[in-house]
């Protein structure tokens, strides 16, 4: 027993009242009883119970402690009443910094396990799609870019003339036909275009007069097209086309071939081959169809290419000296090459969709899947 | 066109050593592609596509031509039988410029049926033979060598025969068993009783040949290709022998087919001639084209040799005068698609084979020209619009009537509009009858089936031209429109879903749209479907700057107050923010906004409450206290005059 326990002792034992001396002795008593049980504190909880058990407001060890400090000689206030106010003071320090501890404890624990559980799905803002047939014509622009082609449009209401006449279609010829062309009831010359290059007619039109000071003009010119055939799987009454077209001083074949051996590989890759073939439309002369080496299985042969390696891709040619001449520009000067690529038989072939009309149904799922965005 | 390969085979014998792969790579090299190849009747037959241009490659001695030519091979010339033409039996005249040339004979059919040989022929060709020597004879000789003839029971024509324009109203009834009323643009073979034959396209049904004709007149003519395709279109009568005439017959074939013709009925049934003859004469429908070595070495993009050119283009049929800078041409009788220079080009280019052309990138003669404003304008909203969540769609252009009336436009009621000038004269069908005003129709319908098909939520938009009908013509004009319904919900499981509301698609066009533009959105379908359409003009520009002018940002703090206040139900925000701004218009005040709405039970009858959120910032120097305070008593002083309260 130290000396400051003698100390005490006497001051318990000088005591008058054996109830208020009893309380004192209890409290002193427990020192040794506290330390071990908050020890044993695990959860917030446990630390209140040992809070109300040892200095709470009511019925602890310390609130019974301190009306009993009335009753200690005044000899003895400085040791026991100190000593009292000291362990009462010490339980609420250690009781608080357990709490602290536990506290801190607790936050960790949850928030490791509250954690966003990252198998759920996160909130994602909203993303929609651009459509697949004009991601594939954006595209078709953006290599044409690099080379110098710019965007011309025209309407899609357009003139017998633009449609037809400028492109040396013959007056009789089939696609003429109320069977093949729609026109317009109110306006017997006028019909939906059949195809995009009418865009060529009005584009060389405008741009004849200066010409030369524009060195000569190339652009793309990508739109929408009526024919009238029925729906079905490989038909469609609208679809989409991109005409290519360059004017320039001594163009030849060779240059449709180096464009677009240039296009198609930055479109295909940089193996693609592109092999010519002749053919035969009213606004050209020579044309050709052009084949890309099947780009779905690098021309080793598939359902897409029926085996042959090679993809049909598109129609071109040099431009027929009609052509030129009905837009008011000297065949004898001026010479170029244009081209017509159908873009839903690109896009059907590249993606391998099955039916035509799904471009037009426009199935959000459908959309999403294919159009996507960059 | 079905192409057999045993007998082109015996034109040009090398054939023989091609793989069938190699043969369709060779033609497609020339030209003409081959969709299929069917093993029948022992032999391939090969589904050729011929060209519109190439009439004359429409047969197997045509497509011969081409494969001698670029085997560098001589065909053997055609078998043809010796024939003295004699007096005319039938009185036969030309009345019609369309028919130049027509040479017939008179035959007396004897005993025999068609050889086997050329029944395999004809059915290895889709083409069923009628064991009848004259018309099974006249159509192998049109497959083999490209000209259509016919033969009519002869017995059955009455009187003369003229080669003549149709009355108008003249019937016909046709081999197929179709009564044809035909025009005056129609040529047609007559008798004294009428047409027995529309010329170039089919026969007649009173004249044909069967198992009891005895005597037959034989037809081996040439007629105008416009002639014929105008007839074969008005009727819809599509034949062998329409496409062949109309795309353009060898006029010098006309007697040799009929001697062919001759020499078959004899050998195979015993046929007599009575007579042959030929009225009329071949015309000249080739004509002479010069080509520039100039022309030669831009086209094929390096100097090729005159005499190399000059030997190509005799090897197709065509007479060459080589001169020291070019080549005067006559082509060949059956090459009238050869008229100007480039086509000879093309033709000394193809037989040299297109892979030899050299792949050039053409030089820039002057600047690039940038991409107009308008579309660079629709590009970025389209990518603008997808990154906000929509998805762009594609519609027809054309709507049914209904359809057109569910909407507006973009330019609304009152837009100038003849519904009228946008009609289709020929349309697929009333759903496809016109040319659309607006796009939300489309828009809508193509919402609705998503939703349908289990689409929580459906966020499209379209951009495409729109039409108004003018006196002149339809004008047209890009058109934006969005369509947004179903539930919003961004995945997150602790966050909830919201029904889409009109103010959603506000904020979307708040975001797009030129400040200050009217936002037209119209719910739909009892409002569970949101619309919106608008003019591209109401999307804003790029702007011209790469980046716009400095605007400085102050470096104070900035000070924040709120105002609680109860205002009348119908006070629209508009008008409160203008009058708080116009009361605060010489102070620091930067920013106001409602940062809250409430609408409940525990406010007085009749009214809301909002929440203002004043936000004030000086650009030189940290703001007081009490300057704040007096400001927002200003703003509470505004608020009240329009029958504000502060709440309690």
């Amino acid at each position: 027993m130290s000396g400051n326990d003698q100390d005490l002792l006497a001051g318990l034992e000088a005591m008058a009242d054996a109830t208020l001396r009893k309380r004192l002795e209890l409290m002193l008593a427990a020192r040794g009883a506290f330390d071990q049980e908050l020890t044993a504190c695990e959860t917030l909880d446990d630390c209140q119970r040992l809070k109300g058990k040892y200095v709470g407001r009511d019925g602890s060890l310390a609130s019974e402690a301190m009306p009993a400090m009335r009753g200690i000689p005044v000899a003895h206030k400085q040791t026991l009443g100190a000593e009292i106010n000291s362990i009462k003071k010490t339980w609420e320090e250690k009781i608080k910094a357990r709490q602290i501890e536990l506290e801190a404890a607790r936050k960790k624990h949850t928030s490791l396990t509250d954690q966003w559980d990252p198998t759920l799905t996160p909130p994602v803002p909203a993303r929609g799609a651009l459509h697949p047939l004009n991601r594939l014509m954006d595209r078709l622009v953006e290599v044409f870019r690099p080379l110098g082609f710019h965007v011309e449009e025209g309407p899609e209401v357009e003139t017998e003339a633009h449609n037809f006449d400028g492109l040396n279609i013959p007056e009789d010829h089939s696609a003429r036909a109320s069977s093949d062309t729609f026109y317009l009831a109110a306006h017997p010359e006028l019909l939906l275009r059949t195809h995009t290059s009418p865009v060529q007619v009005s584009t060389l039109r405008r741009v004849a007069h200066d010409l030369a000071a524009r060195g000569g003009i190339r652009f793309l010119a990508p739109g929408r097209v009526y024919r009238k055939d029925e729906i079905d799987p490989t038909h469609s009454p609208m679809f989409h086309q991109v005409e290519g077209m360059l004017v320039g001083h001594g163009i030849g074949m060779q240059h449709l071939k180096g464009t677009l051996e240039y296009a198609l590989r930055a479109l295909f890759g940089p193996h693609t081959e592109i092999r010519l073939r002749p053919s035969y439309f009213p606004f050209v002369e020579p044309g050709c169809e052009v084949d890309v080496s099947c780009p779905l299985c690098a021309a080793k042969g598939c359902r897409v290419c029926k085996g042959s390696g090679w993809v049909e891709i598109l129609g071109a040619g040099l431009i027929h000296p009609n052509v030129l001449k009905y837009a008011g520009i000297d065949p004898g000067e001026w010479s170029g090459w244009a081209f017509g690529m159908g873009v839903e038989r690109m896009a059907m072939m590249l993606s391998q969709t099955p039916d035509l009309r799904l471009f037009f149904e426009n199935d959000q799922r459908f959309l999403k899947a294919m159009g996507g965005l960059d | 066109m079905w192409i057999e390969r045993k007998v082109l085979t015996q034109e040009v014998p090398v054939v023989a050593g091609l793989d069938t792969r190699q043969l369709c790579e060779l033609l497609a090299s020339l030209g003409f592609p081959v969709d299929s190849v069917t093993a029948r009747e022992g032999t391939e037959a090969l589904d050729v596509d011929i060209t519109a241009n190439r009439g004359d490659a429409m047969s197997h001695r045509g497509l011969a031509r081409e494969v001698a030519s670029k085997l560098g091979q001589s065909l053997e010339p055609i078998a043809v039988p010796a024939l003295q033409e004699g007096a005319p039996a039938v009185e036969v005249r030309l009345e019609s410029p369309a028919c130049p040339v027509y040479s017939t004979a008179v035959m007396e059919l004897g005993t025999g049926a068609t050889p086997q040989e050329a029944q395999s022929f004809l059915l290895a060709l889709e083409s069923t033979p009628k064991r009848l020597p004259a018309v099974d004879a006249s159509n192998e000789l049109l497959h083999r060598y490209g000209h259509p003839t016919h033969a009519f029971d002869a017995d059955r024509i009455r009187g003369g025969v003229s080669i003549r324009w149709a009355k108008d109203g003249e019937r016909l009834v046709t081999l197929d068993g179709v009564t044809r009323t035909m025009t005056g643009q129609d040529l047609v073979i007559a008798d004294e009783a009428g047409p027995i034959a529309l010329a170039g396209v089919m026969g007649g049904d009173g004249t044909k040949v069967t198992e009891t004709t005895r005597r037959v007149l034989l037809e081996s003519a040439w007629f105008d290709p416009k002639t014929v395709r105008a007839t074969a279109r008005r009727h819809s009568l599509h034949t062998d022998a329409s496409h062949r005439f109309g795309r353009g017959a060898d006029p010098a074939m006309a007697p040799v087919a009929r001697d062919l013709l001759v020499g078959r009925l004899q050998a195979w049934c015993g046929a007599k001639l009575v007579s042959a003859w030929t009225v009329g004469t071949i015309p000249v429908v080739s004509i002479s084209v010069v080509l520039m070595e100039s022309l030669l070495t831009r086209v094929a993009g390096e100097p090729l040799s005159l005499p190399d050119a000059a030997e190509a283009l005799k090897r197709l049929g065509c007479t060459v005068e080589v001169k020291r800078d070019r080549l005067r041409v006559m082509p060949p009788s059956w090459r009238h698609d050869l008229t100007i220079p480039e086509d000879l080009a093309e033709e000394v280019l193809r037989l040299r084979g297109y892979e030899h052309i050299p792949s050039v990138l053409p030089p820039l003669e002057g600047p690039p020209q940038p991409l107009s404003q308008d579309y660079l304008k629709r590009q970025s909203l389209a990518r603008r619009l997808a990154h906000l969540g929509f998805h762009q769609t594609v519609t027809y252009g054309f709507v049914s009537p209904e359809m057109d009336q569910q909407t507006p436009g973009p330019l609304g009621q009152q837009a100038f509009d003849i519904p009228e000038g946008r009609i289709l004269a020929n349309p697929l069908g009333l759903d496809y009858s016109v040319l659309r005003r607006s796009l939300v129709p489309s828009l809508v319908e193509v919402a609705k089936r998503n939703l349908k098909q289990g689409q929580r939520e459906v966020r499209l938009f379209e951009i495409a031209p729109t039409f108004r009908g003018l006196p002149e013509r339809p004008v047209e004009s890009w058109t934006v429109a969005l369509v947004w319904a179903g539930e919003s919900w961004d995945a997150d499981p602790e966050s909830r879903a919201i029904l889409v509301k009109a103010k959603h698609l506000h904020g979307i066009l708040k975001d797009v749209l030129r400040p200050g533009t009217p936002q037209n959105v119209h719910p739909v379908e009892d409002d569970t479907i949101l619309t919106a359409e608008f003019l591209l003009d109401a999307v804003p520009p790029p702007d011209e700057r790469i980046i716009p002018a400095y605007t400085p940002q102050s470096r104070f703090p900035a000070v924040e107050r709120d105002l609680s206040v109860t205002v009348p139900t119908d006070l629209a925000w508009q008008a409160m923010h203008r009058a708080v701004q116009d009361a605060l218009n010489r102070t620091a005040l930067t920013d106001l906004i409602c940062a809250d709405l409430y609408r409940g039970k525990s406010l007085p009858a009749g009214t809301k409450a909002w929440l203002l959120r004043l936000t004030f910032q000086a650009m030189d120097r940290t703001l007081l206290g009490e300057e704040v305070d007096g400001w927002v008593a200003a703003a509470l002083a505004a608020a009240e005059s329009l029958g504000a309260s502060l709440r309690a």
